[in-house]
């Protein structure tokens, strides 16, 4: 089979490379939308009226992304202790299930410093910045 | 007899490249991990091709097939993959290569097979950070010249053209209308995944057609399955599927073309 010719390669080449651009630049207000908000702050039930306690009663909102995607969560926090974690919103391009023992490791341990889920890296990190999100959302200033 | 040097031979070819890119990758993204990895792939690899070719029976054995497979392996597995698992996935594609056979050579690609698998079984999270995903964009200049180097030397390109240009056009025309997280596979690191893929997975020569007809039907048909897969699914198989089914078609066809021939020479055409 004869070799394809150089300037056939460069042709191609710049051809793909033409759509390659046009499916970049036309994507990029989706790519935009797609990064997950951070510092969202919602559904605040009351604020402590504890003038020392280190995080505010209410259930709080964060998101961690990452280049594989993205993860939000809700954590309900009640008198400085997390008492419920939900991911709300799994956009990872890998399996939920690697991650869905986090929320109660979050709880049983009350911090965001989960243990890394083996091959699950990349959740593991967006879940645990998605948890911090939130709990800086939480913090009495 | 080949007088070949080994250097020149289109696997050597193969080998020097995939062996480039994952120290490059390892030194940039200075994680270690990964060249343990290629170790434990790589001789799980070459082993299980050892016992397999003497349970066969089979008398040359040459080893390079198999350390590209778990080059391939080691390079696409996330580096923080148990070392068991790595071991695992590279048994179960060299497994494929001598079980799933047609006419001695095997009908998938060894590599793809055991990674699809390996999620199938294990979930394993497969970063491609032998692509440089997790890397500064520039860093895909590495991979298209080794991509090319070795689409070159095994004379691939019109599989690799079709394959890129239908799949980017139709992530394009998704994209357009807004469906199938398009955006995402533009850009790294599935980008990189694409690239990589293209240029050392869908190129190898005993799982793919050599006339470059055949060529351009092989990519194309990966290409849209795999857009398909992704449009509808997202996660990472998309692109293996793709090339599975392409294997399976070009095995299909190749059977197809054989009987034909069979049949015309016991049946040759009445001449007046």
């Amino acid at each position: 089979m004869a070799k394809m010719d150089k300037k056939w390669v460069i042709l191609c080449t710049t051809a793909i490379g033409v759509i390659y651009s046009a499916g970049y630049l036309s994507t990029e207000e989706q790519a935009a939308l797609q990064e997950p908000q951070h510092h969202i702050n919602s559904n605040i039930q009351s604020v402590s009226s504890q003038v020392k306690s280190q995080y505010k009663n209410g259930t709080f909102d964060g998101a961690g992304s990452n280049r594989r995607g993205s993860i939000e969560v809700k954590v309900t926090i009640n008198h400085d202790k997390i008492t419920d974690v939900e991911i709300s919103r799994f956009a990872m391009h890998y399996s939920k299930n690697d991650v869905v023992g986090l929320p109660q490791e979050v709880i049983q341990k009350q911090s965001a410093k989960v243990q890394n889920v083996s091959g699950a890296t990349y959740s593991t990190q967006a879940f645990q910045d998605a948890i911090e999100a939130a709990l800086t959302q939480a913090r009495n200033v | 007899m080949s007088a070949q040097p080994w250097h020149k031979k289109p696997k050597s070819y193969v080998i020097i490249s995939l062996a480039v890119i994952l120290l490059i990758a390892a030194l940039l993204s200075s994680d270690s991990k990964g060249i343990f990895n290629a170790i434990v792939a790589g001789i799980t690899a070459v082993g299980m091709d050892w016992i397999c070719f003497r349970l066969r029976k089979r008398k040359k054995w040459i080893p390079d097939g198999a350390v590209i497979t778990g080059l391939i392996i080691a390079l696409i597995l996330s580096t923080a993959t148990t070392w068991y698992i790595v071991a695992i996935t590279a048994t179960m594609a060299i497994l494929s290569k001598h079980l799933l056979v047609y006419k001695n050579k095997p009908v998938f690609n060894p590599a793809v097979f055991g990674l699809l698998l390996s999620i199938l079984c294990f979930q394993t999270g497969q970063s491609w950070w032998g692509a440089f995903g997790d890397l500064p964009a520039w860093t895909i200049g590495f991979l298209l010249v080794a991509g090319y180097a070795v689409t070159s030397r095994v004379n691939k390109f019109p599989q690799v053209f079709a394959f890129l240009s239908l799949y980017f056009l139709s992530l394009f025309l998704l994209g357009l209308i807004h469906v199938g997280g398009a955006a995402d596979a533009f850009r790294p690191p599935f980008i990189n995944a694409s690239l990589f893929f293209a240029l050392f997975m869908l190129t190898d020569p005993p799982t793919s057609p050599v006339s470059n007809k055949d060529q351009v039907v092989f990519g194309l048909l990966s290409a849209i399955v795999g857009v398909i897969i992704y449009s509808y699914f997202g996660g990472l198989m998309y692109l293996f599927i793709g090339l599975l089914i392409s294997n399976a078609y070009h095995v299909i066809r190749s059977r197809t073309v054989s009987n034909i021939v069979y049949n015309s020479k016991r049946n040759p055409p009445i001449s007046k």
